[in-house]
């Protein structure tokens, strides 16, 4: 009964979440929502991480799996993006890789700008790694 | 036959069956172009367009798989509570990262758009590429686009993201795992994640949370579109 239990009480947070996002205003993910209702179980210690260790490890082990019939789902819209396939490819290639390094330099950037600060502030290295 | 296909473990077991050849080639070849996602859905496409299987047929079972994406998502939680400290430590660099990121990729992707002439609809599902499903869904409607397009674009993106992202990480020479992770999920969303979370914990975590705030972040930027 140990993995019904588990089941159990993922699926109710996903419950949930997925209540949550239909009464919101903005378009918000049942799916975000039940991650941070989660968190917050864990964090207040409603729950801990033991009682659904077997079923996340399981799930996060195996998440790409889970979208397979999502990407077998562009076979829908195939007709719609035919003609323009190339440049659509090409648009995703170039911005996904931009947005990439977009956003690691940023965070890099900010974390070198606050260590050197921290550095100076205090009059001492200290060093994060 | 079609009793077959029509039934739910036929979409399961080719999806299942196709995702382990995906694992096999991947721990045989060793390289990241072999990626299993990538690989199985190439093979299931292949086999149902091979056998003229009605994609209405491999989603009965194909829709249950996606049941499992909810919970999936949700138990990076699990993640993100066991890194609570590097989050709260690197609060200001994650926030400030996946602003930026979210505004480079709407931003880039509006100007190629431009630039290709692509028409107004495709162009404006293609803005919420870099965000998880859910969140593309609901702002490509809300800002004119087609939703299956955005999916389209959306799974591409998180596939690209998937393969590419040990190959990007030593490209722009990112040393810090938080970064790493930060750049993945606010790039590639929840399909970029499963990579993350196999480079290491930390990158698993970060992945998940950039998740959600560049799916906020896009939100608040649609709201001007």
């Amino acid at each position: 009964m140990k993995m019904m239990y588990q089941i159990g009480i993922l699926f109710g947070v996903c419950l949930i979440g997925q209540t949550i996002s239909v009464f919101l205003p903005i378009p918000f993910p049942g799916s975000v929502l039940s991650m941070i209702i989660l968190f917050l179980l864990l964090y207040f210690r409603v729950i801990k991480v033991d009682h659904i260790r077997q079923k996340a490890d399981f799930l996060l082990k195996n998440m790409a799996f889970f979208f397979i019939p999502a990407g077998i789902g562009i076979l829908s819209s195939f007709d719609l993006i035919r003609s323009s396939i190339l440049p659509l490819l090409t648009i995703i290639v170039v911005t996904t890789i931009l947005t990439f390094g977009a956003t690691a330099l940023t965070v890099q950037g900010v974390i070198t700008l606050q260590d050197k600060l921290a550095r100076t502030g205090k009059g001492k290295g200290k060093s994060h790694e | 036959m079609s009793e077959v296909y029509a039934s739910p473990f036929f979409g399961i077991f080719l999806s299942i069956f196709a995702f382990e050849i995906g694992v096999w080639v991947n721990k045989k070849t060793k390289s990241a172009a072999a990626n299993p996602l990538l690989i199985a859905v190439v093979i299931c496409i292949l086999v149902i367009k091979i056998f003229r299987i009605p994609i209405e047929s491999y989603n009965v079972g194909g829709d249950l798989i996606s049941v499992f994406l909810g919970p999936a998502t949700a138990v990076l939680a699990i993640a993100v509570y066991s890194q609570f400290a590097l989050l709260k430590k690197y609060f200001l660099p994650i926030l400030l990262g996946t602003i930026v990121g979210s505004s480079v990729s709407i931003g880039s992707v509006y100007l190629l758009c431009k630039a290709f002439h692509l028409d107004d609809a495709l162009s404006r599902s293609m803005l919420t590429k870099s965000v998880t499903t859910p969140f593309a869904i609901a702002i490509s409607e809300n800002i004119g686009g087609v939703p299956s397009v955005a999916v389209a674009a959306v799974v591409l993106t998180g596939i690209l993201g998937a393969v590419f992202a040990p190959l990007l990480i030593r490209l722009f020479h990112v040393r810090n795992p938080v970064a790493a992770g930060v750049a993945i999920g606010t790039s590639s969303h929840a399909v970029g994640t499963s990579k993350a979370i196999e480079l290491g914990e930390t990158e698993g975590a970060m992945s998940g949370i950039a998740i959600g705030m560049a799916g906020i972040v896009t939100v608040i930027i649609s709201l001007f579109l």
